[in-house]
């Protein structure tokens, strides 16, 4: 009983941790990135000066997302005049708390033993094993998409308690399009859920340790390239990012849903949208890139496509694991603001007739396409 | 410290369970519309948590799916459009009062009755009840209640957009 709140509360500080950092480094990725796309030095200004000398840390500009911080949280808070401020102080966190909220399904790890990665500690910890994952529900794959749906809400009640027409003109943009693209990207993972057969999460990445065809992975993104490309734009739609940014358009509805909002409250729709970022990078990881296994890789080691085998010990695997998921998480994020700066913004009405007369019949022949070739493959 | 863990789970699901029933009340209390919506999610994602508590999380999920990302989302959506200066936002009571309590009174004398003569569900189920036993039940025994709900539904967004043309051309 004592063990498990011991494993779960490691594991809870762990994910938030991963997702605060994840949250702080990508402002400084996105900058970064978008600087070396553009041919351009990027954030080089913010530095740490070494106390009583003049030795100035820079270190490419990482100072400049904890100087962002400071400055958020120093700056007023600014009110406006609004009918409701109980919506309108909830609002910025509806929008942040389900995001953290969906890492809690999200196996970050395979299976760990803490009696053999810890010998002193076995007397404590006895035989049991945990899933590297805060909770391991039978629901899954749901439970995400229930979280998910939420900050539609979020965004809303920002835009509407507001009391402005540019917040509400954005609030009513986020709705349509987050519900739209939530339908899209629910589609896709259905195709998923039929040749894995289940919404385990833990599941579904085990499942994506064999090989496919004899030599491939068997990843998700191998057996539904189609789904996984409609997941990766849905998800981006979902998120408000460019192409998809017409919420908060801000030649249009200056900042659209969050106009009226200053400071830290601001700061939480930025920061909870650059988790969301880190977000879909790990529910892309954990459905179509194998999860946190290196391919060919499960909790016992490798076992390459010829037959050869390489065990590997329990300490091993699980700092692999935890690192390739990383590794696989921050190269998905990093797509994602390579997307963000290269494609123009869609015009409203294109974004919402991409969604329900593009996406939507392709994720559904998709669907089709997969139940007929997964009956024909289990039917004799 | 043992003994708070164990009986963790029923703790909680009194926590949720308080905080729905608060929820509910609210919502009944409040007059704006966008706050009763707010209410009634609170209380929806409470009784998802009750669900999860009991053991059965898909059906919190769906919970908290349907209700709260489907249903009430399209709600708030609504509600996001109507005029703030309406009437009936500053009015305490409307013209069913009456009818409304007596409504009230019957639903919980019924609830009373039930309870006291009724037999009593254990609150924990013994059986565990998976995504799997959901699925091939509602697939085999009630997908024709499915099937005829959404024949329903498509028969309403249909009526809802002939009302919306039939106006605009008389407008």
């Amino acid at each position: 009983m004592i063990q498990d709140l011991v494993v779960y509360v490691a594991y809870i500080v762990y994910a938030i941790a991963v997702l605060m950092t994840f949250g702080t480094l990508l402002t400084w990725v996105e900058r970064k990135q978008s600087a070396v796309m553009q041919d351009r030095i990027g954030a080089n200004r913010a530095y740490v000066r070494l106390p009583f000398t003049q030795i100035k840390l820079i270190w490419l500009g990482l100072f400049h997302g904890i100087a962002d911080g400071l400055k958020l949280m120093t700056k007023e808070d600014w009110r406006p005049k609004t009918y409701d401020w109980y919506a309108y102080a909830v609002a910025p966190w509806v929008c942040f708390v389900p995001v953290l909220l969906v890492f809690a399904v999200i196996p970050f790890g395979g299976l760990m033993v803490p009696a053999k990665l810890f010998p002193s500690l076995a007397g404590f910890f006895g035989d049991r094993a945990y899933p590297m994952q805060i909770a391991r529900l039978d629901a899954g794959i749901l439970i995400v998409f229930a979280f998910g749906g939420m900050t539609i809400i979020g965004a809303m009640l920002a835009g509407w308690s507001s009391y402005n027409k540019f917040s509400m003109l954005g609030a009513l943009r986020a709705g349509s399009q987050m519900i739209s693209y939530e339908l899209v990207m629910g589609l896709t993972v259905l195709g998923l859920i039929l040749i894995y057969g289940t919404v385990d999460l833990t599941t579904i990445v085990q499942e994506q340790s064999g090989t496919l065809l004899g030599f491939l992975p068997a990843w998700g993104v191998f057996h539904q390239p189609f789904a996984a490309t409609l997941f990766m734009a849905a998800a981006i739609a979902e998120n408000k990012r460019i192409p998809f940014d017409l919420p908060e358009a801000e030649s249009e509805l200056i900042s659209g849903f969050y106009t009226e909002y200053s400071a830290m409250k601001m700061g939480l729709f930025m920061f909870a949208e650059f988790i969301e970022i880190a977000i879909i990078g790990a529910l892309f990881t954990t459905l179509f890139l194998g999860g946190c296994n290196l391919p060919y890789m499960s909790d016992a080691g490798f076992a390459f496509p010829g037959g050869s085998v390489l065990p590997m010990s329990h300490g091993a695997v699980v700092v692999t694991q935890l690192v390739v998921f990383l590794a696989k998480v921050m190269l998905i994020c990093s797509f994602q603001i390579l997307i963000r700066w290269s494609l123009p913004r869609f015009r409203y009405d294109q974004v919402l007739k991409f969604a329900w007369k593009f996406m939507f019949p392709l994720a559904l022949m998709n669907l089709v396409v997969t139940a007929v070739l997964a009956w024909m493959a289990t039917s004799p | 410290m043992e003994a708070l863990l164990q009986n963790l789970d029923t703790l909680l699901v009194y926590v949720f369970g308080v905080a729905a029933l608060v929820a509910g009340a609210l919502m009944i209390v409040l007059r704006h519309p966008m706050q009763v919506a707010m209410a009634l999610i609170s209380a929806m994602v409470f009784l998802g948590g009750v669900y999860g508590l009991l053991g059965v999380h898909f059906i919190a999920a769906f919970q908290v799916l349907i209700y709260v990302g489907a249903v009430m989302v399209f709600m708030v959506y609504a509600i996001m459009l109507l005029d703030v200066r309406d009437k009936s936002y500053t009015q305490r009571f409307s013209r069913f009062l009456v009818l409304g309590i007596a409504g009230a009174v019957i639903f919980v004398g019924v609830l009373v009755y039930g309870f006291a003569h009724g037999q009593h569900a254990s609150a924990r189920a013994s059986v565990s009840f998976g995504l799997q036993q959901f699925a091939s039940a509602f697939l085999n025994e009630y997908w024709l209640h499915f099937e005829l709900t959404s024949v329903l539904l498509v028969a309403a967004v249909v009526a809802a957009m002939a009302v919306i043309r039939g106006s605009k051309r008389h407008g």
